[in-house]
């Protein structure tokens, strides 16, 4: 260790808290290694909806993608999600069924119920149940369900401040047992109301941000019940936050809220915004895709300057300054600029068709590990949508972080 | 749609439905085709301005006097939806300035006459200690400045009133429906002498014809006229324009007091105003050769306004864009001008003399003299081929919820809504706010808000349906500015979609489609202009989008 003045050191320092940031930390620390974990804040963990997949929704049928056993730890360390064999069928809040690899356990599946599916009817901010039903039951061909959804009237929103409450606000009022208990009588006598037997209900996302709440109200029902997925916001986020900080908590690793602004070449700091560094011999690069830390798009026009520059500048700026070439259909992009080179149109708006990342050639080198990397980088170790060539998704980070963190502890010894 | 009419009118834009309510007005039937949507082109992307046309005043007073005049009309039949814009207009201080100072205070002193059209308030001459007071946001040394005053008004709302008054006196209007021929009838077709032509139609989404016979039809298209003219092998007619595209980018939030005007790069005057909410910057002027229904803003152009504002105003690279439109002007064809020197006039096509007796084409025009432009046709049309002698009071009859302005803090609480959303509805709807409020009772959840931005509730959602001819989630949103906040509809459209199909009779698998449709065009508006942060924003909403809704189409 050199003798500078540092905010801190461990065998590992993980750039980005997201599932693949987290990922990365659980596993190096399963693996003996010590870990730090430098969250920036915000992205697209935290907003996640609740489903979890591993190739995107829209090319997944109710497949039983095989879960590596580095991925099973850590999901298991995490304790918050359901990735049943054979994959899950997930109602969303804007009326489409969709297929899932897994789930965030507050989140109702309906593959295999069979019966009458109550969508409790209540007062929510764009929750019209009659609505949803109508459009669930149209959506049900496809995946075979031998669900019928109906509504459910139930008073289940206790005060008036409720009915414009966000949903996430909503759901952390049922982290209370007591009021969990309150949901459950109100279910209870709503179904009795209705008549007959219910195979599940579904609820507008509600049930917990500490916790899932969906198993806890299913065995004092004995029907199964479980959210729709909600917009990005909402509780599944804050359920994922939660069950993070619980693991690092029992694993020992410490995250601590800063901006990685710089990584250092060979050896060099990792540098934050607010001026903090850290060492560490081994480094996961885990900010997020194109747009979400590791490249970022940095067009003049915002700068507060009075005259633009005249020459083009690029809009694209790597806040990493590892010895990564910038380059678009295997060559150097040599003038980035609007009329010459990458539009900001389609950088900033990536279609799925349009694999963005992957064409500007960025960390390429580094998705598959080490063995690729440059021999005068820094040991640097991409993980999640940082990385190219991996699908953009919730499981499909956690391995490609699972992955990185093992290698890391690795290095670092 | 009954077969025979009296006049057929070609395109939704704000002189077609000008058009269809004055000859309604004045008794006659109409049916009137709309390619897209009302306000699709420059009338819903204009700079929303029912402007005095002062940049004319020295090359075509003739146009400012008729706007100025015409603005006085708009603010009589529509008072709901008229805002003051007071502008500002600073000058640099420098070689000669206080002669140019000078020149520009004559210039709006002329203007002055034409202020009392339009209960504008006379120019103010400002000493430089005087505009910093005013817009502390300006930079640079000035010599002094001048303050006039405009009006701002919603294109879209001016067409979608117009359009639903000619319907409410029996007018009938398709939107998304294409006329494919004018086909002059035969003499043995002809029944009772009146019908002159056949106009087929075709609707876009169900493919389905319809044919109406009429006695005159006129091309209100705009841009698109010389196409929409060219049909039903009608002679080669003198309609042309000199298509002329023009950029707006809208702010997120409103940045100063003035609307403030600046020279672009190359000398161009440009101006960045509050617009209800938000602040828009505009313009550009440029040749346009391509697709006409599918104009879009370009980053060039972003940069161009931007760059013109920031010289004045640095302030505005702090606040965030969160829209761009563009839209494609009709300007009277010259050849050999450059495209801020073409005439903004307007000009009636009599076909006759091209052997189309009865056909008409409306070239050129501005939002501000829409009403004018109309009336000059109507004039025309309706003695000449109908002997029909009612006088024109398209400036006298109000337009729906023209009537009277009603008090929208008390509408609020009556109803039991924020007055924010009280107040919007009341802009967009005038007095037939009530009307919209009093069907809320029907069904509590008609005052949820679907866009906490603007904020829209679904009761507003489902009126644009029932009763403005809106199809799509795109079409609500271009009636209510839904979704033209920061979060760019991520979280309105799904139900904004739910609520046009439900009303549609359509499926959940449309309700999806036309929120998607509507994401993706709004996405596209706004990359050209993202700021760092949003674009990490716009990343994330992406991957929501796909996460409840599937890709985009």
């Amino acid at each position: 260790m050199s003798r500078e003045a540092h905010s801190g050191a461990a065998d590992v320092v993980v750039a980005g808290a997201g599932i693949a940031g987290t990922g990365a930390a659980l596993a190096a620390a399963a693996a003996g290694a010590s870990v730090i974990v430098l969250d920036g804040g915000t992205g697209a963990s935290h907003l996640a909806t609740g489903a979890v997949d591993v190739r995107p929704w829209s090319l997944a049928r109710l497949a039983d993608e095989p879960i590596d056993a580095g991925v099973r730890t850590v999901l298991d360390a995490l304790d918050a999600y359901a990735v049943p064999d054979g994959g899950a069928a997930i109602l969303t809040s804007a009326g489409v069924i969709r297929p899932a690899r897994g789930h965030d356990r507050a989140i109702l599946d309906v593959r295999g119920v069979r019966g009458r599916v109550g969508v409790v009817a209540c007062r929510r901010p764009g929750w019209d149940a009659a609505w949803l039903a109508a459009a669930w039951n149209d959506a049900r061909a496809p995946f075979a369900l031998g669900a019928a959804f109906e509504p459910l009237d139930a008073a289940i929103v206790r005060y008036q401040d409720e009915e414009v409450l966000p949903e996430a606000d909503f759901a952390a009022r049922h982290d209370d047992s007591a009021r969990l208990d309150w949901l459950a009588e109100r279910l209870r006598e709503a179904m009795a109301r209705a008549g007959g037997i219910f195979a599940a209900i579904v609820l507008p996302p509600m049930l917990g941000v500490a916790r899932a709440r969906a198993g806890e109200l299913a065995r004092t029902l004995a029907v199964r019940a479980g959210e729709a997925s909600a917009l990005p916001g909402g509780p599944a986020g804050l359920r994922f936050e939660a069950a993070r900080d619980r693991a690092f908590a029992v694993a020992g690793i410490a995250r601590i809220a800063a901006r990685v602004s710089a990584i250092g070449g060979p050896g060099g700091p990792i540098v934050c915004d607010d001026g903090r560094t850290f060492r560490a011999p081994a480094v996961v690069l885990a900010t997020g895709g194109l747009l979400g830390g590791g490249l970022t798009y940095a067009p003049s026009e915002a700068t507060m300057v009075a005259e633009l520059p005249h020459e083009a500048s690029p809009p694209l700026r790597l806040s990493v300054m590892a010895p990564v070439v910038l380059g678009a259909h295997g060559r150097p992009l040599e003038s980035p600029g609007t009329l010459f080179g990458y539009s900001p149109e389609a950088v900033s708006w990536p279609f799925a068709r349009e694999p963005l990342l992957e064409q500007a050639g960025v960390l390429t080198g580094f998705s598959s590990g080490e063995d690729q990397a440059p021999p005068d980088a820094s040991p640097l170790f991409a993980a999640g949508d940082v990385a190219a060539d991996v699908p953009r998704t919730f499981l499909a980070a956690l391995a490609s972080g699972t992955a990185a963190g093992e290698k890391a502890a690795r290095r670092s010894r | 749609m009954t077969d025979a009419v009296d006049a057929v009118v070609i395109g939704g834009g704000i002189n077609g439905t000008g058009v269809a309510r004055d000859l309604t007005l004045r008794g006659l039937r109409v049916a009137l085709f709309e390619r897209n949507d009302l306000a699709f082109g420059a009338s819903g992307n204009s700079s929303g301005m029912i402007h005095g046309g002062v940049r004319y005043l020295s090359r075509a007073p003739h146009v400012t006097e008729t706007s100025c005049k015409d603005s006085g009309y708009i603010q009589r039949i529509a008072p709901h939806l008229l805002f003051r814009i007071p502008f500002l207009m600073p000058l640099a201080n420098g070689p000669a300035a206080r002669i140019g100072f000078e020149l520009v205070d004559a210039y709006f002193r002329a203007y002055d006459d034409y202020q009392p059209y339009k209960r504008g308030e006379l120019h103010c001459r400002l000493t430089p200690q005087e505009i910093a007071e005013l817009e502390p946001g300006l930079v640079g040394e000035t010599v002094g400045g001048v303050t006039f005053d405009e009006w701002g008004v919603d294109g879209v709302r001016l067409c979608v009133l117009n359009a639903v008054d000619a319907i409410e006196r029996g007018a009938t209007m398709q939107v998304g429906t294409t006329a494919e021929s004018i086909r002059p009838l035969a003499e043995a077709e002809r029944t009772a002498g009146a019908a002159r032509y056949a106009v087929t139609a075709r609707d876009r989404a169900t493919g389905r014809i319809a044919t109406v016979k009429a006695r005159v039809v006129v091309n209100a298209t705009g841009a698109w006229a010389p196409i929409t003219a060219a049909l039903g092998q009608l002679p080669e007619p003198a309609v042309r324009v000199r298509p002329g595209k023009g950029v707006h980018v809208v702010l997120d939030r409103r940045i100063g007091n003035y609307g403030i005007l600046s020279e672009a790069i190359d000398g161009r005057q440009i101006f960045v105003y509050p617009w209800q909410n938000a602040s828009l910057i505009g313009t550009t002027d440029d040749d346009y050769y391509g697709d006409l229904d599918d104009v879009r803003a370009t980053s060039e152009e972003v940069r161009y306004l931007v760059q013109g504002i920031a010289r004045v105003f640095p302030s505005i690279r702090l606040a965030r864009p969160i829209a761009t439109y563009g839209a494609v002007r009709p300007t009277l064809y010259a050849y050999g001008k450059s495209e801020d020197a073409l005439s903004r006039d307007h000009r009636i096509v009599d076909h006759a003399a091209r052997g189309a007796p009865g056909v008409y084409s409306m070239i050129g025009g501005k939002l501000a003299s829409y009403r004018l432009f109309a009336q000059e046709l109507c004039d025309l049309v309706a003695p000449r081929d109908f002997s029909v002698d009612a006088p024109c009071t398209t400036h006298t009859q109000p337009l729906p919820g023209g009537d009277h302005v009603p008090d929208a803090v008390a509408l609020a609480a009556q109803y039991g809504v924020t007055p924010v959303a009280a107040r919007r509805l009341v802009y967009r709807h005038g007095s037939r706010a009530i009307a919209i409020f009093d069907r809320m009772k029907e069904d509590a959840r008609d005052r949820d808000v679907v866009c906490a931005c603007e904020p829209v509730m679904e009761g507003e959602v489902r009126h644009a349906v029932r009763s403005e001819l809106a199809t799509s989630v795109q079409a609500v949103a271009r009636r209510t500015r839904l979704g033209l906040g920061a979060c760019g509809g991520m979280r309105c459209a799904a139900r904004c979609g739910q609520i046009v199909a439900q009303e549609l009779g359509r499926s959940p698998a449309f309700a999806a489609e036309t929120a998607l449709e509507f994401l993706e065009q709004s996405a596209r508006s706004r990359v050209v202009a993202l700021t760092p942060a949003q674009a990490r924003q716009e990343a994330l909403t992406a991957a929501h989008v796909r996460a409840s809704l599937g890709e985009f189409p």
